[in-house]
């Protein structure tokens, strides 16, 4: 047996004195100690500068911590702030108003432009010049407070207000706090005005059972609107095998028959949410009548005056431009009178017909402040979670990155130590 | 044979409270660092340099060595291997300026590694490369375990173990050259 051939076992063995079996080991242990009989002290020099310079103080203990114990403890230190800024947040965002708490929760996970789009009440009053005017109110302010609107002469309501006065235009959807279905029911119809030019715009949310249901009402839905003198201007219709299902509609109906239509459309299911918007265009139906009719007696008069002869040849070419100036207005004017018409004969509904109950939220009417305390909380702890999980996707990039080339140069060092070290 | 893996001083003065004084593991491991530089450069005289030089780091370090992590001398292994791995690029760089060899073939009668080993292994140990050297010296000479040695080389214990056994049967060779 070789010397190559000896196991790294008794190689060990051998080193830590054990008795050689074999002829090679014996060779090797004699070997080896003839090394470790040779004696090589350190000079006296050497020893006496480095004594010199070694003071005897003992060891001043460690105040900084090995990295792993750092890891574990700031990792839960991180966790435990992470938390308690939750519950903080928690605690200042659950308030008194249990209907304020589900609003502020609402608008970070389920999109704020949807929520507030759904907080949207819309009404109209007869403003100082007579025109109508749209106001919005805000997700605070729907709850019974009175808005800036108001004091402008518009009315912004809620449900609330709208219990308090009959007959009046309400706000709309379920975020104040009312069943989809008794909302349907207790939503009274919105008031367009008959007596005036006026553009509507609607859209409303509407939650069917099942497919059967979904395909049901986005038939019924054409249907009504058709039975009122309007139109499917599209349809457009999804349904998936999971039962999850939607409709989109864009509706045409006449402006008289608005109101009828979107009371029965709400009824296609339950209303989730609905939204409507009125804009007045008496005023700006009268302006252009003006602006026509003063089109009409301008160029009555230029015609008038080519027609008489007494202008002189300069004169005379000033006016036919005015002339034609004045028929090339008076054309725009009467198409944008007609656009104004037309605009006014017909309400706009966008109608989304969905089979998808958690597309909306529930609301949960006695939920304690405890109860709000620790949603609110745990939503924000989700949000931190999000916020962290974009860092590290964002970091890891630059961190694998340092890593591999912290890693190269590492192996790159150890290849150029091997080589210098095992040259001989 | 002496255990310095398995209950080092320091650790045991930390465990029992007594921080051990740097004069202390002076004492204890000047001699060992000394022999392991002299069998890793293979000159006395260098060996003395870079031992002076090790321990000045390691006073400067003292304050974050840790214990439990390995024994001192282990550290101050380690430390020397880092200082002679600069000092051997220094060297590297100088002979290929001068393009001359620090050991000419008469140094080689002289007794470099330790006094008291015969002319054939003083002259096996010198044909032997400083890697090679090194490994024999931390594990046969400071009696380093696997583990400790592994550590100072910054390789594997299996590696570490492979070298070794590289090192000795290379040495038997080199022995059963010269005495040829």
């Amino acid at each position: 047996m070789s010397a190559t051939d000896m196991p790294f076992e008794r190689l060990e063995a051998l080193l830590r004195g054990e008795e050689p079996r074999t002829l090679d080991e014996k060779q090797r242990a004699s070997m080896l100690s003839e090394l470790r009989a040779g004696t090589l002290d350190a000079p006296e020099t050497l020893r006496q500068s480095v004594l010199a310079a070694a003071p005897g103080a003992a060891r001043r203990r460690r105040t900084s911590m090995p990295r792993r114990r750092l890891v574990l403890v700031v990792v839960p230190v991180a966790a435990c702030l992470a938390v308690g800024a939750a519950l903080i947040h928690g605690a200042f965002s659950s308030g008194s108003n249990p209907l304020a708490a589900n609003v502020a929760t609402r608008s970070v996970f389920h999109g704020k432009a949807k929520f507030q789009q759904n907080l949207k009440a819309v009404t109209h009053a007869p403003a100082a010049n007579g025109a109508f005017a749209k106001a919005h109110t805000t997700a605070g302010k729907a709850f019974g407070t009175p808005t800036a609107a108001q004091s402008k002469g518009t009315l912004a309501l809620s449900d609330q207000t709208a219990k308090r006065v009959p007959n009046a235009p309400r706000a709309l959807g379920p975020l104040a706090g009312d069943n989809p279905v008794s909302t349907v029911q207790a939503y009274s119809a919105v008031t367009i005005p008959s007596n005036r030019l006026v553009h509507a715009d609607a859209s409303m949310q509407v939650v069917v059972k099942d497919h059967a249901a979904l395909t049901s009402a986005t038939n019924n839905a054409t249907q009504i609107v058709t039975r009122l003198g309007g139109y499917a201007q599209s349809v457009q219709y999804q349904a998936s095998r999971k039962g999850y299902g939607n409709a989109y509609l864009d509706l045409r109906v006449p402006v008289g028959k608005a109101e009828t239509a979107i009371g029965r459309l709400g009824a296609l299911g339950q209303l989730s949410s609905q939204q409507v918007s009125t804009q007045d265009l008496q005023q700006q139906f009268r302006q252009q009548t003006d602006t026509i009719g003063s089109l009409k007696r301008a160029i009555a008069i230029y015609q008038q005056a080519l027609n008489s002869g007494s202008v002189s040849g300069s004169q005379r070419v000033e006016v036919q431009i005015r002339l034609s100036s004045a028929e090339h207005a008076l054309n725009s004017q009467r198409k944008a009178r007609s656009h104004t018409v037309a605009s006014a004969a017909t309400a706009d509904i966008q109608l989304t017909l969905t089979t998808n109950q958690h597309a909306f939220v529930t609301v949960h009417h006695k939920q304690g402040r405890l109860g709000r305390l620790l949603g609110n909380a745990g939503n924000f702890l989700g949000l931190e979670g999000i916020i962290v999980l974009y860092a590290l996707i964002v970091a890891s990039p630059f961190v694998i990155l340092g890593g591999l080339g912290w890693g190269l140069a590492r192996e790159r060092r150890r290849r150029g130590e091997k080589a210098l070290l095992g040259s001989a | 044979m002496k255990l310095v893996n398995a209950m080092p001083a320091a650790l045991a003065a930390s465990r029992s409270g007594r921080a051990q004084p740097f004069s202390e593991v002076v004492s204890e491991n000047l001699d060992a660092v000394y022999r392991y530089l002299v069998y890793l450069t293979g000159d006395r005289v260098a060996a003395e340099d870079l031992a002076a030089e090790t321990f000045e780091k390691a006073f400067r370090g003292w304050r974050r060595f840790d214990p439990h992590r390995g024994a001192p001398r282990t550290w101050l292994c380690r430390i020397a291997h880092s200082v002679a791995v600069d000092w051997f690029r220094a060297e590297a760089r100088r002979q290929r300026r001068e393009e001359t060899y620090m050991l000419d073939a008469e140094m080689l009668e002289e007794s470099v590694f330790s006094d008291g080993l015969s002319p054939d292994l003083e002259r096996a140990l010198h044909r032997l490369t400083p890697a090679e050297r090194e490994v024999v010296a931390l594990r046969v000479l400071l009696e380093l375990d696997g583990p400790s040695a592994a550590r100072v080389l910054g390789i594997s214990q299996t590696a570490c173990s492979t070298r070794l056994s590289r090192a000795l049967n290379r040495l038997e060779e080199e022995v059963g050259d010269v005495r040829d």
